[in-house]
This record gives C-alpha cells, sequence and structure tokens, in this order.
C-alpha cells in the first residue's frame, strides 16, 4: 500500500507539467494575442514585455476588422447553434419515440435509413445539399436549423430509439387509459424520463454545430452570413491582409464561450460522451 | 451496439391502444424529421450518386457521362495518393491516439490527486473546432520551425506528423473518457483475488483488466479509423496539401487527405466536378465498409461474450 | 430634428429599395479585385439609395474566383447576373452564360473595344472596363538617399547593382532594396501570375503564340530565377520566411519607407498615396528587367483581365438591371470618380482624368517606342490550380529547394493544367 501511494504521488508529479504542456497551446496563442503583429511571427514564444505589450488593441482591432464584423458571425454561430440543437432534440426525440412505440413498416425504413446516414460522410452530399438548401432558402442563419436537423438526425434518432426502448411502457400505457392523448403523454410523462439522453444528444449536437466549418461554408450564403469557423478561415489572406495580432485575438474569443461552456457543464459533456461513443 | 430488436414481451393488448392512438398524431411526431431527413440527407444523396454519372455545370446544365467520371477518378494519380496518406494517417494515429489514450487513462484510475483535474484538462482540446485547433498549431509550428529555416508546408514529412501531433492532441482526450468508462467496469475483487493469488501489476493489466475493456478498445480503434478517414478541417489548415510534385500527370498534393482531395476535385473547374462526384461515391462505399466491419466485428464479439 | 429627418429618408428609402426591388430586378456583382472590394460595396449603397435598385456586391477570396464563380453560376435566380469574364479560358467555360453586349446604352458608352473579347460569331461577351500595368515600383526618394536615380536603371544589370548595393548598406541607409515576395495567399499572385508573365510573354513572343498552348518550354525560366532570385536576396525578409509573408507586410514596408522597390501594379497607387501617404512624386513604376536580350527597350507589363459580362441566363428583368446600373457605372459623377480613383484611366466616354502616375509612366515609355509587355499569363490553363503549383514550388525554392522544382511546375504543370482544364 505505501509503495502505491508513492507511486501515485510520482504519476501525479508527473501529470502536472504534462497537463501545463497540454495547455501550452491556448496559452501561447493567449499571450500572443497581446503582442505586437510582427512580434508573433518572428518571436512567437516570447512572452508579451512592458514595451511590446499592445493591451486590448488585436482584440478591437479582431473585432473591427474586414467587411463582416466578427461579432454577426459569433451571433449566427450561436443562434445555429442554438436553435439547431433545439429543434433537433425536440424533433428527432418525438420521431424516435413514434417510431420505437408504433413501430409499423414506415417507421422501421425510416429508422433503418437514419442508420444508413451515419455512415454517409459528408462528401457524399457536399455538392448537392448546398443547392437543396439554396433552391429551399435553407442558406440562412434562420432557416440552416432545417439542415442540420436533416443531416444530424442519423445519430439522434439512433440515440433517442436506444434509450427510450429501455423505458417500460407501463407508465404510459396508464397514462393513456387516463384519457392523456400522445401529445400530453409525451411531454408530462415521456419528456422528463428522456433528460438524460437529451443531455447526451444536445451535448454532441452542440459540439458539432459549433465547430463545423464545411456545411455552413457551403450551405450558407456567405456574401450575407458567416459563423465563427467561417470568419478565422476567410482572416487568412483572403483580403490582401493578415493581421495575426487579430488572428490570435479573434481565435481566444472563440474559444473562450466553449471554455466556459465546458467548466459550467463539464460532468454533463463527459457523461455524454462516454454515453454517445459507446452507443454509436 | 444495438441491433436484437426483439419486441418487448408485454407489447401485448395495450400497447396497441397507445399505438392507435398514436398513429393518428403522426404529421406532429413523424413527420418533421421525416421531411428534414428528405431534404437534409436522402434527397442530396441520391442526388449525388445520380449525379455522378453526369457532367455538369450547373443542375441545369449537365451532359449523361456513363462511367466516364469513375474511369477519371480511378486514372487520377493524386486520388490514389490522398487514399494512401489517409491510409497512414489512419494506421499511425489509430496506433498513437490509442496508446496515449489508454495510458492516461490507467493513470488517472488508480485514484492519483488530482485527477478529474487532469481529466478536464486532457479532454479540454476536443471541445475545440478543426478549424480553429489548426490555427493555434499553424502558429506553434511556424514558430518552432522558423528556427530550422522551415516550415509545415515545405516538407511532407513534417507536415504529415504535424497532422499526427494535432490528431492526438484533440482525441487523446476524448478516447481517454471512453477508456476511463470502461476502466471503472474493472471489477475490484477479481483484482484483489489475483494480487492474493501472487499476481503482479503487469498481469492484472493484462489478464484482467485489457480483456474487460477489450470493447472500449474496439470502439476508440473504429472512432479513430473513421475520424482520420473523414478528416477535412485540420488538413486544410495545417498543410492544404503542400508540398506539391508532379507524378503520372498530375499534380500531387502530398500531404493530402481524400475528403481533401475530393474537395479540391469539386472546385478545381466545372469539368472535374461529375469526377469530384464519383470519387464522393467511393469514399461513401469506403467509409461505409469500414462501418459494416465494425459492425461485424462488435457483433461476433457480443455473440463470444 | 435633421438627425430625425434623415433616419426618415433611410427608412423610406429602404422600403422602397424592398418594393423596387421586388419588382424591377437586382444586380448581383461577383466582383474579382479584393482590393476594390470597399470602393464597390460604397458605390453600390449609393446607387441603391439614389434608385433603390437592390446591388449586391460579393468579392471572391484571392485566387478563388473561379472556383466561387462556379458555385455561384449554380444557383440559379440567386446567381450573379454581373460577373468576371477575363480570358480565353473564362469564356470557353462561360461563354454560352454571356450576354451578347453590342448596341446596349452601356457598351456605346465605350471608347475602344480593344479590351473586349467577341463570340464566334463577333458578339460583343466581354467588356474589357479598365486596364491595367505592373511592373517595379520605386520610391524615387529612396533611390535618391541612395545616391541613384531611375534613369540609371535601364536592363538587369543595373537594376541589380543598384538593389544589391542598397541591400548591402541597408542598415546606414534605413532601407533595403526590395519588399518582401510573400508567398502567402495575399500576396502570392504578385508571383505566380505578374512575375511569371516575363517568362511565358518572351517565349510566346518568340515562338509566335496567339492562341493557348498546350505546352510551353521554359526557355526563359533563367530570366525568371534572376529575377526572383534579386528579390528574395535583397530584401529584409529572409527567403526561407516567405512561407507565410503577406501581401500587406510588403505594402507596409513600401509605405513606411523601408523598401526601395516594390513589384506591383497600377491599382496599388490610390493605396500608397492614400493609406500611406507617399507624396505622387516620389513614385515611378519601372519595367521588371529580368536579363533578356534587349530588354532596354521593354516597357510596363499592360493589359487586362478585368472584363465584365451579364449572366444572359439571369431574368430579364435583372439583366436590365444590371445593364443599368453598369450605365451608370461608368456615365454618372459617383461611378466615374470611383473608377478613376480605383481603376485609373477606363475605356468609356465619360471617364474622370486619373492622376494615376503610374499610368503616365506606362504611357511615356509607349511613347518612347517601347514594347508593351502584353499579359501573356491570360493563356494559362487552369489558372488557380497551376498558379498554386508555382507557388508551392516557388517557395520550397526559396527555403532552399531545388530550382527544378520551379521549373517543373511551370512546364508540367502546364501540360497537366492543359489536361484538367
Amino acid at each position: 500500500m505505501k509503495r502505491e501511494r508513492l507511486a501515485n504521488g510520482i504519476l501525479t508529479a508527473v501529470f502536472i507539467p504534462l497537463c501545463i504542456l497540454y495547455m501550452m497551446p491556448v496559452i501561447i496563442v493567449l499571450y500572443n494575442s497581446f503582442k505586437p503583429n510582427a512580434l508573433i511571427n518572428t518571436d512567437t514564444f516570447a512572452l508579451p514585455t512592458a514595451q511590446t505589450f499592445t493591451g486590448m488593441r488585436n482584440y478591437v482591432e479582431g473585432i473591427t476588422f474586414g467587411n463582416y464584423p466578427f461579432l454577426n458571425s459569433a451571433m449566427n454561430s450561436l443562434q445555429i447553434t442554438v436553435v439547431s440543437t433545439l429543434l433537433l432534440l425536440l424533433c428527432t426525440s418525438m420521431a424516435a419515440w413514434y417510431m420505437s412505440r408504433v413501430n409499423d413498416l414506415f417507421s422501421r425504413i425510416v429508422y433503418y435509413l437514419c442508420i444508413f446516414s451515419m455512415v454517409v460522410p459528408f462528401q457524399m452530399v457536399m455538392y448537392t445539399l448546398p443547392q437543396t438548401a439554396m433552391r429551399l432558402r435553407l442558406n440562412t442563419p434562420h432557416t440552416i436549423p432545417v439542415i442540420y436537423m436533416g443531416f444530424g438526425a442519423g445519430l439522434a434518432v439512433f440515440m433517442f430509439v436506444g434509450f427510450v426502448k429501455g423505458i417500460p411502457l407501463e407508465i404510459e400505457e396508464a397514462a393513456a387509459i387516463d384519457g392523456c392523448n400522445p401529445v400530453r403523454t409525451y411531454f408530462s410523462v415521456v419528456l422528463p424520463m428522456l433528460k438524460p439522453i437529451y443531455i447526451s444528444v444536445g451535448v454532441l449536437e452542440i459540439m458539432w454545430i459549433w465547430n463545423d466549418y464545411l456545411l455552413p461554408y457551403l450551405v450558407l450564403d456567405k456574401t450575407l452570413y458567416r459563423t465563427i469557423p467561417i470568419h478565422i478561415q476567410y482572416l487568412q489572406g483572403s483580403y490582401g491582409h493578415v493581421d495575426l495580432g487579430a488572428v490570435m485575438a479573434l481565435i481566444m474569443l472563440s474559444i473562450t464561450p466553449v471554455i466556459l461552456f465546458y467548466l459550467f457543464c463539464q460532468q454533463y459533456i463527459i457523461s455524454g460522451v462516454a454515453a454517445g461513443a459507446v452507443k454509436g | 451496439m444495438r441491433k436484437k430488436k426483439t419486441r418487448p414481451v408485454h407489447a401485448g393488448l395495450n400497447s396497441q391502444l397507445i399505438r392507435r392512438s398514436m398513429q393518428r398524431w403522426f404529421p406532429l411526431f413523424l413527420l418533421p424529421t421525416f421531411i428534414a431527413f428528405c431534404i437534409g440527407f436522402l434527397w442530396p444523396f441520391l442526388q449525388g450518386i445520380y449525379l455522378s454519372f453526369f457532367q455538369f455545370k450547373t443542375l441545369d446544365n449537365m451532359n449523361f457521362a456513363g462511367l466516364q467520371n469513375y474511369l477519371k477518378a480511378f486514372g487520377d494519380a493524386s486520388f490514389v495518393s490522398a487514399f494512401w496518406q489517409t491510409a497512414k494517417v489512419a494506421v499511425v494515429s489509430i496506433i498513437l491516439i490509442n496508446l496515449f489514450a489508454f495510458a492516461v487513462a490507467y493513470a488517472l484510475t488508480r485514484g492519483i490527486r488530482g485527477a478529474n483535474l487532469f481529466r478536464s484538462v486532457f479532454f479540454m482540446p476536443n471541445l475545440i473546432g478543426g478549424i480553429v485547433l489548426g490555427y493555434i498549431w499553424n502558429t506553434i509550428f511556424a514558430g518552432v520551425l522558423r528556427g530550422y529555416n522551415t516550415a509545415l508546408a515545405l516538407n511532407s514529412t513534417l507536415g504529415f506528423w504535424g497532422l499526427i501531433i494535432v490528431l492526438c492532441w484533440q482525441q487523446v482526450g476524448y478516447m481517454m473518457i471512453i477508456y476511463i468508462a470502461g476502466l471503472q467496469s474493472v471489477s475490484e475483487d477479481m483484482i484483489e483475488a489475483a494480487r492474493i493469488d501472487g499476481a503482479n501489476s503487469w498481469h492484472v493489466l493484462r489478464h484482467i483488466t485489457l480483456p474487460t475493456v477489450m470493447p472500449s478498445i474496439t470502439i476508440c480503434t473504429f472512432l479513430t479509423l473513421t475520424n482520420s478517414f473523414k478528416l477535412f478541417d485540420q488538413n486544410l489548415v495545417l498543410t492544404n496539401g503542400a508540398p506539391m510534385v508532379f507524378d503520372a500527370g498530375q499534380q500531387i498534393y502530398t500531404t493530402e487527405m481524400l475528403a481533401l482531395n475530393i474537395y479540391r476535385t469539386f472546385t478545381m473547374n466545372w469539368k472535374w466536378q461529375g469526377v469530384g462526384q464519383a470519387k464522393a461515391v467511393m469514399f461513401f462505399i469506403l467509409v461505409a465498409g469500414i462501418s459494416l466491419f465494425q459492425l461485424s466485428a462488435t457483433r461476433s464479439r457480443e455473440v463470444q461474450q | 430634428m435633421k438627425k430625425l429627418f434623415a433616419l426618415v429618408l433611410v427608412l423610406a428609402l429602404a422600403l422602397m429599395a424592398c418594393v423596387a426591388s421586388a419588382q424591377e430586378g437586382k444586380v448581383y456583382f461577383l466582383n474579382f479585385k479584393p482590393e476594390a472590394d470597399e470602393a464597390w460595396q460604397a458605390l453600390a449603397a449609393t446607387y441603391t439609395a439614389n434608385t433603390g435598385v437592390e446591388v449586391k456586391v460579393v468579392t471572391a477570396a484571392s485566387g478563388t474566383y473561379s472556383e466561387t464563380l462556379t458555385a455561384e453560376m449554380g444557383k440559379g435566380d440567386a446567381a450573379p447576373t454581373l460577373f468576371q469574364c477575363g480570358n480565353k479560358a473564362g469564356l470557353d467555360t462561360w461563354g454560352e452564360y454571356c450576354l451578347d453586349l453590342t448596341g446596349t446604352d452601356f457598351y456605346n458608352e465605350m471608347t475602344t473595344d480593344e479590351f473586349n473579347l467577341f463570340g464566334e460569331n463577333g458578339e460583343a461577351l466581354c467588356a474589357g472596363y479598365c486596364y491595367e500595368a505592373f511592373g517595379i515600383i520605386v520610391n524615387k526618394d529612396l533611390l535618391a538617399q541612395a545616391g541613384y536615380d531611375i534613369s540609371g536603371i535601364t536592363d538587369f544589370a543595373s537594376l541589380k547593382a543598384v538593389a544589391e548595393d542598397i541591400h548591402a548598406r541597408r542598415d546606414e541607409l534605413g532601407f533595403d532594396a526590395f519588399t518582401s515576395s510573400g508567398m502567402d495567399g495575399s500576396s502570392s499572385w504578385r508571383f505566380s501570375g505578374h512575375l511569371a508573365n516575363m517568362p511565358l510573354y518572351y517565349e510566346f513572343r518568340d515562338d509566335g503564340v496567339t492562341e493557348q498552348p498546350a505546352t510551353i518550354t521554359g526557355a526563359y525560366l533563367d530570366a525568371f530565377k534572376n529575377i526572383w532570385d534579386l528579390y528574395i536576396n535583397n530584401a529584409s525578409t529572409e527567403p526561407s520566411q516567405l512561407s507565410t509573408a503577406t501581401g500587406d507586410q510588403a505594402a507596409a514596408e513600401f509605405g513606411e519607407g523601408k523598401a526601395a522597390f516594390y513589384q506591383n501594379g497600377t491599382w496599388e497607387y490610390a493605396n500608397l498615396t492614400g493609406n500611406f501617404g507617399i507624396p505622387a512624386e516620389n513614385l515611378a513604376m519601372i519595367p521588371i528587367y529580368c536579363g533578356v536580350e534587349g530588354e532596354d527597350k521593354a516597357g510596363l507589363c499592360c493589359g487586362t483581365e478585368n472584363c465584365w459580362a451579364v449572366n444572359v441566363k439571369a431574368s430579364e428583368a435583372d439583366q436590365q438591371a444590371t445593364l443599368d446600373f453598369l450605365y451608370w457605372v461608368v456615365t454618372s459623377d459617383e461611378g466615374t470618380t470611383m473608377m478613376a480613383e480605383q481603376f485609373g484611366p477606363i475605356p468609356f466616354k465619360a471617364a474622370k482624368a486619373s492622376d494615376n502616375v503610374f499610368f503616365n509612366d506606362a504611357n511615356a515609355y509607349i511613347a518612347q517606342g517601347n514594347y508593351v509587355v502584353s499579359w501573356a499569363f491570360n493563356y494559362t490553363p487552369n489558372v488557380d490550380a497551376w498558379r498554386a503549383g508555382v507557388v508551392a514550388a516557388m517557395t520550397q525554392y526559396s527555403a532552399g529547394g531545388s530550382w527544378d522544382d520551379v521549373v517543373s511546375a511551370f512546364v508540367d504543370g502546364w501540360a497537366v493544367q492543359y489536361n484538367n482544364q
């Protein structure tokens, strides 16, 4: 036992520097965001000194740079992620409940199609999906949730069906006998029981949609709308102008909400990931 | 895994009652998802297969091309090169990511102090998307390599290992979570019993821990495999395929992987859009094949248990 | 009260714009030149405020125009109504989308058809709306500080002597010879496009090329190496650091007086005199000398790839709206002012005089009987892909790689892209 405690002590001692090393990339970007543009390229790892510290200049520059304000991109990202996730959770969980309870031919076909869609890489619809979206005017941040719901339905339906199967029927039957119609049964009986799986699916969808680049890049009318990943990618030389200081600042601005979200919802995220992975 | 779709035994008369009343609500429950699914997946997917047999400028302007696109895709040396590059990345990242992830998970489940904090740190990079992640690492790599008078995009070996480092950094935490979940199900009693029988740590790991976490290993292996095959963002940002060579009458981007190659084919010029679509179909068959293989692998193992 | 009035006015206009655009057609211009993006956006807003017609201006990122155009053209009734189709390759692809401009009010305003592109039956498909010249921009003031004058630079040897002397004395002088030759996407087109024009031009001149060749020989790539080596070895940025150096960096080096030579074109004038405040009399543009026989009689590289085409597959209303917009751009005070500022002298009757000294230099060389180096790169097959290959090879070479890769990117790349297009 004593030996074990010693070994664990050593492990802790090893892990502390390891973790700092692991955080290093983010830390380096953080302090580079307070350095002048020129020094980032020539002296990447030097800490800002009293002379080179630029204060919030890079942040101001980054937010105001270009003809598309960063805040618009951030709001688009937020709107798309929140609306798509909520819509997706509500609709697919209802569909999953319907499929597993009704279980008729049509439900089964849709279910297997959903499973099938999970193995189809995005490249397969890379050309056609944006065309469809454009023709149906689903190429704005307000309407793109429909696309996310459609393309993301596979995994969500799969996970919800897996969970619903484990819910005993008796409660729903009791509700039906008490005269509840299915809508009320769903919202007052089934939904509360689905809470854990809601969180798992929600976490996975949020992580996917918030970070997604290619789908919104191709689908959104990118002349009018950008999301954060598109915005960051656009900074690279597209307008004869790369202000690395501003890029560093924008990177920090775009990962800060993610890290905050992580700090507050850590346990849900980790359990959500574990559940999702084991199922998927 | 799912399947074993045995209907609940008690799915009798009463649930028939539920079923009836539910079917009337079909438009509310199933229809929205189904319509979105058709728009966001089914129709574009079918149209994609159809288009792979055409040469098209836009959707209103296309000519039937038979198997031309597929032949052209096969004859494209850059596609073949991208396939091997993808395979290489997949193999190396599967080994490294799983090794690191398992080691970290193993250490963190031994009840060491600060395990929760460490776990949080290791998982954190996962939440950062591929594009932003790529730019973070671009800065670091540029800073390091500047001292050696080179850059990631100048040397395909550097480009390859750069990508591997980024993938490890991003995915180790994710796989670690899965391994931790697996390791936590290892029975303490069995380890205790083995210890009393005189087994050392290595024996316990080899004969008790590893067999129990086997399902996690399978899951993680396939996750890293599909992640590598679908990889796009990091590939785009880090090297965008550079450096480039000429070979077999084609311009070959040496660090380019399949997803990026398909993207590049689509955007080369309109005559190649059909070829891009044909490549996408083949890519889909490849990825679907891997997934089927995964399914049968996990299934046969479930039977064994 | 004034503010309130303005607000009401703006709202009313916006409302009108909404109503009008519903019936009167709209304009969607897919712009080719990132550096003119702001000016176009402002001009479009002015037009919308004046007439209520919606004008959307979208700018493709450098090196992605054909990719963006292909994607946008697939958008049915949301496709661009006005786009850029600047060379024969573009015409081959998009010719069937180009409206015959002959007889339109806008077309009748043109003073020359020299820069236009025509279809097989003589239809005017693309209207060259400006011409440009590029060369080596010189800061005459800095050159004088170093004890030189542009009259002494007449060929590669004299350019090399001046540049190497300035580079050797950079610490004493406080500036270097050339700006950084960045290979970042924001800057690399200056070399893979414009500088690469030199070997292409001389090769095509010798071979009498008049249409896109399937292969090139790279006969003048030694000259290309001469000038490239001169650029990268006589600048403050280490050659190995060029892969990430940006266009901004070079503009700033020149603008802030840290370098005497800067390869760029007439379009850079507004930036240099406006943003950086360099007095016009300090600026001059000289030919790119690269060690070719008889180049003391060379002039600037003049030509254009800036041609407007109107999408014939757009609705009638949109086509008319687009033509009206073009007419307004080349006749109205706001339009011609902006065009003169951004594009210099334009071939339209109502064109405003431009004070861009670079055009004066271009004309002066022609007047002296020097030959014009035409834009041979307009023949490049699959231009974005070819240039990407050349950029990659040049970056590698600059970081210590082999020149053979550059030759291969030129010659083999040309053959590959000819087959790919």
